[in-house]
């Protein structure tokens, strides 16, 4: 019994010091931490009602160059869902814009989730307000809330969201819609939508069947 | 053996379709029904730098009492020791140093340590210190092309001012024990994010403050 005390009290000290916040205090540095680090828990998804008049929906490089059997399979399974919300978007007259990045046109993107004659398409590598006429394309149209889906979540999607919320726009994000094959940063990209400093206040995060027109 | 074939032949195909040959039907879940079984990424490897004084300047974001204190950013506490000596060494170096501060926070609210010397250009935004700032300007004014990012928030500061910084053309030095947050998940993703994500993870060195040699 003796010999187990010095370890209790080991035990309770470094409880106490832990509530404290004491031993949160870094011994070393992320990289070396690595393996032990879990996850923090799920955001919460709501119901979202969209008003169709101050809302536009952006389709974000559904492109063949990164959304393909290859390294786009997540987003290749994303698509009928994409399409589901198009198709919902386009009966309630929502502006729709679409994107795509480096060379791609519209016409890379998949035919089912293509722009008809009409719809903006703009070009830009992440955040698509960066480099393009995004931002007065919705100005004019008197839009206030952005819907983004498209991948990759942790680049075009998680760029763009960012870019919107730090313009000043409502941002939602149905989770089914952004994909990565890399599952890690699918699921930081939306744990940080959520959790980030400023841009999280201006984030909904829901899926495509979540929300009501 | 003819049967045996054919169900082999069917199976073939089968998996075939379902592999992603043909766009598979739907996803069975989203990311929060499977997020207890992601794992995390390998670790991205940190490389030694040598920086250029005359074209960098070391961003020091939000080091300030209200964003970085004991009670909920003791890993930001705890990173500056490390910081005042990569400042000493960046002013030893004649690096050109930006400081930032949010919200309503003043120079004055940055800690004392690593506080701004008269003449260092201090900027306030919020997230991306580029927007509503001249940041930009104050650096390409005196030449920089690489910017060594340290600051609180991981997620806020450090992740936007760096990702503008890529987009701005400007190469990007994380020291990762000088970004922290409130908890190490996010620190983690961040600085795979750094290593990972397109177009930034191109423009970024991932580095700690000891690898750093001016």
């Amino acid at each position: 019994m003796k010999s187990t005390r010095p370890l209790m009290a080991a035990i309770a000290l470094t409880a106490a010091l832990s509530a404290a916040g004491i031993l949160s205090a870094r011994a070393a540095n992320v990289i070396d931490d690595w393996a032990n680090i879990q996850a923090a828990p799920p955001p919460t998804l709501q119901p979202v009602t969209v008003d169709a008049k101050t809302t536009a929906l952006l389709m974000l490089d559904f492109l063949h160059s990164n959304c393909n059997s290859e390294h786009g399979k997540r987003c290749i399974a994303s698509l009928p869902i994409a399409k589901k919300l198009l198709d919902e978007a386009r009966a309630n007259h929502l502006l729709v814009v679409y994107s795509a990045y480096g060379k791609n046109t519209e016409k890379d993107i998949w035919d089912q989730v293509a722009p008809t004659g009409g719809e903006p398409f703009v070009v830009s590598f992440l955040d698509k307000f960066i480099g393009t006429d995004l931002n007065k394309i919705l100005k004019d149209k008197g839009i206030k809330t952005v819907i983004v889906v498209g991948s990759a979540a942790n680049g075009a999607a998680f760029g763009t969201a960012s870019g919107a919320a730090q313009r000043g726009y409502s941002v939602i994000v149905p989770v089914d819609g952004i994909s990565s094959d890399n599952l890690f940063a699918e699921q930081s990209a939306v744990w940080n939508m959520a959790n980030a400093p400023v841009i999280s206040s201006k984030i909904t995060l829901t899926t495509v069947d979540m929300m009501k027109f | 053996m003819r049967q045996s074939w054919l169900v082999c032949g069917i199976g073939i195909l089968a998996a075939a379709l379902l592999s992603g040959a043909t766009p598979p039907a739907a996803r069975a879940a989203n990311v929060i029904d499977d997020w207890a079984n992601i794992k995390a990424a390998p670790p991205p490897a940190l490389q030694s730098v040598t920086v250029d004084p005359k074209t960098t300047a070391l961003l020091m974001l939000d080091f300030t009492h209200p964003i970085c204190n004991e009670k909920t950013k003791p890993r930001c506490v705890a990173s500056l020791p490390a910081m005042k000596k990569l400042l000493a060494e960046a002013r030893d170096n004649h690096v050109m140093v930006v400081f930032s501060t949010a919200g309503n926070q003043t120079p004055k609210d940055i800690w004392a340590d690593i506080a701004p010397a008269p003449g260092e250009p201090v900027v306030n935004s919020h997230a991306n210190k580029f927007q509503n700032t001249d940041l930009e300007k104050i650096l390409k004014d005196k030449g920089i092309k690489t910017v060594i990012v340290t600051g609180v928030n991981a997620n806020g500061a450090v992740l936007y001012t760096a990702s503008e910084a890529a987009f701005l053309g400007f190469k990007v030095i994380d020291p990762i024990n000088g970004s922290s947050a409130e908890n190490e998940y996010i620190e983690q993703y961040v600085v795979y994010n750094f290593a990972h994500a397109p177009l930034i993870s191109s423009m970024v060195t991932l580095t700690t403050s000891d690898m750093i040699k001016f």
